[in-house]
């Protein structure tokens, strides 16, 4: 069947808005704070051969991990056995999901009594069960340590829920309650899809609709080709480091990258990388296509329809037992931070074939912490995670964005108010974190500073981070940006500075003190527009003292710049620079700390 | 009673005016030049040539209605007031921070996504002060330092009003009440917003946002209004001035000037309260309003009688939590061009040709292809009633759509119906999307269109929905001004009632509604309206224990123990309706209490006759196309004006009217209704 560019638009922007509206759904039914105020859940729609035909706005890391878990599902369940009404489900990293916490439901759409599509959603529980709250197990060695692994199950069978999973899942998770309400809420999710894709069937019939998948991702791989064809030709390679795997604290993991680029198509090839770790810093198979896919897409044109048909002209090598495809039982669940220093790695390995279009190192990692807070007084176990961004880096013509979310997350800051209307926990800062981002022409974005501290009780937290040694490179002549930051206050006033991986516990009374990174700067600080640089000194973004030293702005006691001493002190830091495209600066704990 | 109303847009200023004759009660409309600069200036001409066409007098004027884009477009152009903003320390920066996520996730050139352009960091400030989730005081106010940043903003940054956003405001004011007060002592002149004024409920971002708005568009809105009142005093109009807000009703000036950020969306509120009356005229009950001009589609709903309305939406990309009509806008519009991607894919929008150069008709050195265009080639637009008078060149709409034709192997009409296809069902998406969030299906609704390009594409959109009816106002321009006399003087009040529902005391539930009512009631008597005239709703926000989104619900007066059980029965419907499941044993909580006052103007229920206007005749009929094949098939052309009471117009027919053409499809018939409205129905799908 012959499909004409009108119907071939008209759907792609229907099956776009069925995305839109599953997300929608997702968030507002849910229970936990995670997926209801951090939004960590996403949603997709995949065709009945278990390729991508639409995505939601939504975390780029969630949204490839639908692939491998529709997948192994349709090995274990083959599509003629389907019936309507059925709910899959699957969390198991080595079959399909995508670490524990993360719980892929899968719903099977019907037509014409076939499944036809899938809807499907993931959220990260709040908790399912393992060595610590949050089931973000810092120094899990085995899978077996970091919860209830689901393999792909069916959790509904024609419309029926199975009480005997349900009940297996309650008894192994700390906060039943909410697992079950945002697991509903994934269903819900997936119904939508359902609902709205038969009645788009019903519209075409199902030969059209048949028909029109296939061009959907045809459409798409061309207008990737075409831009992949723009790229020179050649090979490019990059090494980047992860700071640790929570283990060997003192061991850095290297990440190496090798992109060849030859006409239409792109190779990815991370040979040379490290091999799996002892600490769950692995990527899950099939894991290292997050931050690829993300790659592409970000490349060859966020306008570009997002579906397999974006991938068709990728190939990748990933060497088995590494760093970035581990075999069972290898922990993974501080996978993400490895997929973003992926990603940090694969774009800095064209930052300087496509100047650009690619910007300066980004903050390389979210902080966040798992909670888990016992208060004897009510004999009360609650469950909390923190999630927040640091500061993305600088492009060639715009400075980064402060405390933004980038690459392959997109989770949201949960509210000082909300944090203290449910847990006991104060909130007492989440502001700007003055001189982080990376000095360049361009500036890379701030990160932030959050303070909490624990009001009644103990609590053991699971704290997830990177780039505490090494910091967001800048590019072009710009400088680092600033590295992550955990500082622990305890009640008598005592400041511990901890690495970024590692499990922690606090009285009632200590405060937890994260200080996200900065982006990296783009291009020499020197030729920075003085109005931005005083600018920037006058809205508390960069020190008097740093906007001398890296930018060459002497400001005087009447808050105007001084211009002979600036032009003196410009001149001097012209003839340091050193010329290197690639500035990853020092590395180690704390500098910037210590520096203070 | 002569009530003048009008919507003051980016291009015209629409009046009505609604009076008595001997003959019965008449209404009238003019349209005068927007004059951007100050837009007081148009209004007072247009109000002054409605006055002379109906021969009344200023004196004789009771009301003046009007709807305003003000707000929206300083906003827009960033021309707000100078705002200094006070928070609790350490979260001086909530402002630009926001919630670190961004709208397009494959963009690697992002843009921050929160207004810092409101209060740069110079102009913030932390203050010493903390209170807790309960509300006890865990930090005192730092008086001292309160009163050196009000200084210092205002002597230093020269700031004309002050946000002031401190952390559970909501639970307990005390603290934002004194740092007011220390700032009024100070400055008496010095506007200062208050966050638990604003909008008392948790979340600090969106609070300190719709906080930092209103202290953004006070300097304007006091301006605005104060010249506005000045000039309508000058031309001797001395009569109440009422402002349509975003959530549909009316305000006083004197309460808008209080509550700025209530009037932020004025102007496209006042077309769907229009429709809103127009719908209920004819019949319908649930209506999808439709508005598609030149450059976006404008789509609200409503249902039941009432225009839905949202606390949770946005402007541009910021969080926006107070009461407006729930409008979807969508950048696809006559002038949305249609362009061909590298791999052969057709795309139309969201570019826009705007006015200026405009479609490529308008030879104005428009060379791509648009929606107008398209329609042109299609046969539905005729050079000789276009929209304004204006001169347009067919062949050189024929040519641009040829042109984006060859690229994807269409003749000129089929990629000009493929342009109107695709525009069509991207608008059919975008109301797929304002309806099924809401748990309502499009086909149990009418559809009202206006705008100038809405009575051109809105049959074909219907279809594309599976609706079977749709409205065409008696006067599609003229809707914004007379959705402003179907307007009540509307104010809400809120306040937070945080509890489980089996913990609820009837009484205390009572008792806090009965402040609330206090204080609407206060706020009508300040306007000079009869106490016994109002009507009070009450609501209540509800939410299963755990949840973080409420739904609101109508609860009766006085509150007892059945009227909860009612409420909470109409949650758990609600929540099916919404979210398709409901769970009638989980626990529930009351979130916040909510109260809307309202006083409708005109009250007089005699019907009401329109002045009729005048066009020259077309020419019997004309060449369309319907379909994909790009076929031609003549049609009737005729003037809405010669349509006769009771005679019905059988599709395919082309109707036109002075400032909008209706384009009757296959398949659909036509008449007037006794307002004047076209009515349109499908006949049995074929």
């Amino acid at each position: 069947m012959k499909i004409d560019p009108v119907t071939l638009e008209v759907v792609r922007n229907r099956l776009d808005a069925i995305a839109q509206e599953m997300q929608n759904t997702l968030v507002r039914c849910a229970f936990s704070t995670t997926l209801k105020e951090g939004g960590d859940c996403s949603c997709a729609m995949f065709s009945a051969k278990g390729e991508v035909i639409a995505q939601a706005t939504a975390n780029p890391t969630h949204l490839t991990s639908f692939l491998p878990a529709v997948e192994h599902m349709l090995r274990r369940y083959p599509a003629a056995t389907m019936r309507e009404g059925d709910v899959y489900m699957v969390n198991d990293p080595y079959e399909g999901g995508s670490h524990i916490p993360d719980i892929i439901v899968i719903v099977p759409i019907f037509a014409g009594g076939k499944v036809s599509a899938f809807g499907c959603a993931l959220g990260h529980m709040l908790d399912m069960g393992g060595k610590s709250a949050g089931s973000m197990i810092t120094d899990a060695t085995e899978i077996f340590q970091e919860g209830l692994a689901l393999p792909v199950c069916k959790f509904f069978d024609a419309g029926r829920m199975d009480e005997t999973i349900w009940r297996i899942i309650e008894r192994n998770v700390r906060v039943p309650k909410a697992v079950y309400g945002d697991a509903m809420a994934l269903i819900a999710a997936g119904r939508t899809a359902a609902a709205h894709v038969s009645a788009l069937i019903d519209h075409y019939g199902l030969d059209a609709f048949e028909a029109l998948v296939p061009a959907l991702m045809d459409h798409s791989e061309r207008l990737t080709r075409a831009a992949i064809q723009k790229i020179p030709d050649g090979v490019y390679e990059f090494v980047d480091w992860l700071d640790n795997d929570g283990i060997d604290l003192d061991r850095r993991i290297r990440i190496q990258v090798r992109i060849e680029v030859s006409g239409s198509e792109m190779h990815f090839d991370f040979t040379g990388s490290d091999p799996q770790s002892r600490g769950p810093a692995n990527c899950p198979p099939g894991g290292i296509l997050a931050p690829v896919h993300f790659v592409v897409r970000a490349l060859t044109g966020h306008d570009i329809p997002s579906n397999s048909g974006c991938f068709r002209p990728v190939r990748v090598t990933a060497p088995p037992r590494s760093i970035v495809s581990a075999e069972r039982p290898a922990p993974v669940c501080i996978r993400y931070h490895t997929m973003k220093r992926i990603a940090d790695a694969l774009l800095g390995a064209l930052a300087t074939v496509m100047p650009e279009r690619i910007p300066a190192a980004p903050y390389g990692s979210d902080l966040s912490d798992s909670w888990g807070i016992y208060v004897p007084e009510t004999h009360e176990h609650l469950v909390f995670m923190d999630i927040f961004a640091g500061g993305t880096g600088a492009g060639s013509a715009s400075d980064g964005v402060d405390h933004h979310s980038c690459d392959l997350g997109n989770s949201r800051n949960i509210p000082a108010e909300a944090v203290e209307l449910e847990y006991p926990i104060r909130v007492w800062s989440h502001k700007k974190r003055i001189d982080s981002g990376g000095a360049g022409r361009f500036r890379g974005g701030l990160g932030i500073e959050r303070e909490l501290e624990l009001l009644k009780g103990e609590a053991s937290i699971s704290a997830r981070g990177d780039r505490h040694y090494s910091p967001p490179w800048g590019v072009n002549g710009g400088k680092p940006g600033a590295r992550n930051a955990i500082v622990v206050v305890r009640n008598d006033g005592r400041r511990e500075i901890v690495p970024g991986r590692v499990r922690l516990h606090l009285q009632t009374g200590d405060r937890l003190v994260g200080m996200t990174a900065g982006g990296g700067g783009n291009g020499e600080p020197w030729r920075r527009d003085p109005e931005a640089v005083l600018d920037d000194v006058l809205d508390g973004k960069v020190s008097r003292a740093k906007a001398e030293s890296f930018y060459g702005i002497v400001i005087g006691a009447d808050g105007a710049i001084v211009q002979t001493a600036t032009a003196q002190r410009r001149a001097e830091l012209a003839k340091t620079t050193s010329g290197e495209q690639i500035d990853r600066g020092e590395t180690g704990l704390g500098l910037e700390l210590a520096a203070d | 009673m002569t009530i003048v109303a009008v919507d003051i847009g980016g291009t015209f200023t629409d009046v009505c005016c609604l009076y008595e004759t001997p003959e019965g009660r008449r209404l009238s409309w003019t349209k005068e030049p927007s004059t951007r600069k100050n837009p007081v200036e148009g209004m007072v001409r247009g109000v002054g040539r409605i006055l002379e066409q109906v021969a009344a007098a200023p004196g004789e004027v009771t009301h003046l209605l009007h709807g305003t884009t003000v707000g929206t477009n300083a906003v827009l152009e960033r021309r707000g007031g100078r705002v200094g903003m006070l928070s609790t320390e350490g979260f001086e920066d909530t402002l630009e921070l926001g919630r670190g996520d961004r709208a397009e996730i494959y963009r690697l050139d992002s843009e921050p996504q929160t207004p810092g352009f409101i209060a740069p960091g110079r102009r913030r400030r932390g203050i010493r002060e903390r209170i807790a989730a309960d509300g006890s005081v865990v930090v005192p106010l730092d008086e001292e330092q309160v009163a050196t940043a009000v200084r210092d903003l205002v002597e230093r940054e020269r700031v004309e009003a002050l946000a002031v956003c401190l952390l559970f405001s909501f639970v307990d004011p005390r603290h934002e009440i004194r740092v007011r007060e220390i700032a009024t002592k100070l400055y008496p002149e010095l506007p200062v917003s208050l966050s638990h004024e604003v909008d008392p409920v948790f979340r600090e971002y969106e609070r300190t946002c719709l906080t930092a708005f209103d202290a953004y568009l006070r300097p304007v809105m006091s301006a605005y209004l104060g010249n506005l009142t000045d000039r309508l005093r000058q031309a001797g109009i001395a009569s109440e001035v009422f402002t349509m807000q975003s959530r549909g009703g009316l305000a006083s000036t004197r309460a808008i000037a209080r509550r700025p950020f209530t009037a932020l969306l004025s102007g496209p509120a006042a077309g769907v309260v229009g429709a809103l009356k127009l719908a209920g005229a004819g019949g319908f009950e649930n209506a999808i309003t439709l508005d598609m001009g030149g450059t976006s589609a404008d789509i609200a709903l409503i249902a039941k009688g009432k225009a839905l309305t949202t606390s949770q939406g946005r402007f541009e990309r910021y969080p926006l939590r107070t009461p407006m009509v729930d409008i979807s806008t969508l950048g696809a519009g006559g002038g949305s061009i249609a362009w061909v991607d590298g791999a052969g894919g057709l795309h139309v929008g969201p570019q826009s040709a705007g006015s200026e150069p405009g479609p490529a008709c308008y030879g104005r050195g428009g060379t791509e292809a648009t929606v107008t265009d398209a329609s042109i080639v299609l046969g539905y637009l005729s050079p000789d009633y276009f929209a304004g008078g204006l001169r347009i060149d067919p062949d050189a709409a024929w040519r641009a759509v040829e042109g984006v034709g060859a690229k994807v192997g269409l003749t000129a009409v089929q990629a000009a119906y493929g342009i109107h296809s695709i525009v069509n069902a991207r608008i059919a998406d975008g109301t797929r999307l304002v309806s099924l969030k809401r748990g309502y299906d499009p086909r149990d609704f009418s559809l009202v269109l206006f705008g100038g390009a809405g009575p051109v594409n809105g049959l074909a959109i219907a279809e594309e929905l599976g609706m079977t009816t749709a409205v065409v106002p008696f006067a599609p321009g003229a809707l914004c001004a007379y959705g402003l006399l179907a307007a009540s003087v509307e104010y809400d009040e809120a306040t937070t009632f945080k509890l489980p529902v089996d913990e609820a005391d009837p009484a205390r539930i009572e008792e806090a509604f009965r402040r609330l009512n206090a204080h609407g009631l206060e706020r009508m008597v300040a306007d000079r309206v009869p106490p016994g005239d109002v009507t009070a709703i009450r609501t209540a926000d509800i939410r299963y224990i755990g949840q973080s989104f409420e739904l609101e619900v109508p609860i009766g007066t006085p509150v007892d123990k059945e009227g909860i059980t009612r409420a909470v029965a109409a949650f758990h419907a609600s929540h099916r309706r919404v979210y398709g499941h409901a769970d009638e044993t989980a626990p529930i909580e009351f979130v916040n209490l909510r109260t809307v006052h309202s006083y409708r103007i005109d009250r007089d229920t005699r019907p009401v006759t329109f002045a009729p206007s005048a066009l020259p005749k077309p020419k019997a009929s004309r060449p369309c196309c319907f379909d994909a094949s790009g076929r031609f098939v003549e049609t009737t052309a005729l003037l809405r004006a010669d349509i006769a009471a009771g005679q019905v117009v059988a599709g395919p027919a082309i109707i036109h009217q002075a400032d909008s053409t209706t384009v009757v499809r296959p398949g659909w018939s036509c008449k007037v209704d006794t307002q004047g409205n076209l009515l349109l129905v499908r006949e049995a799908s074929k």
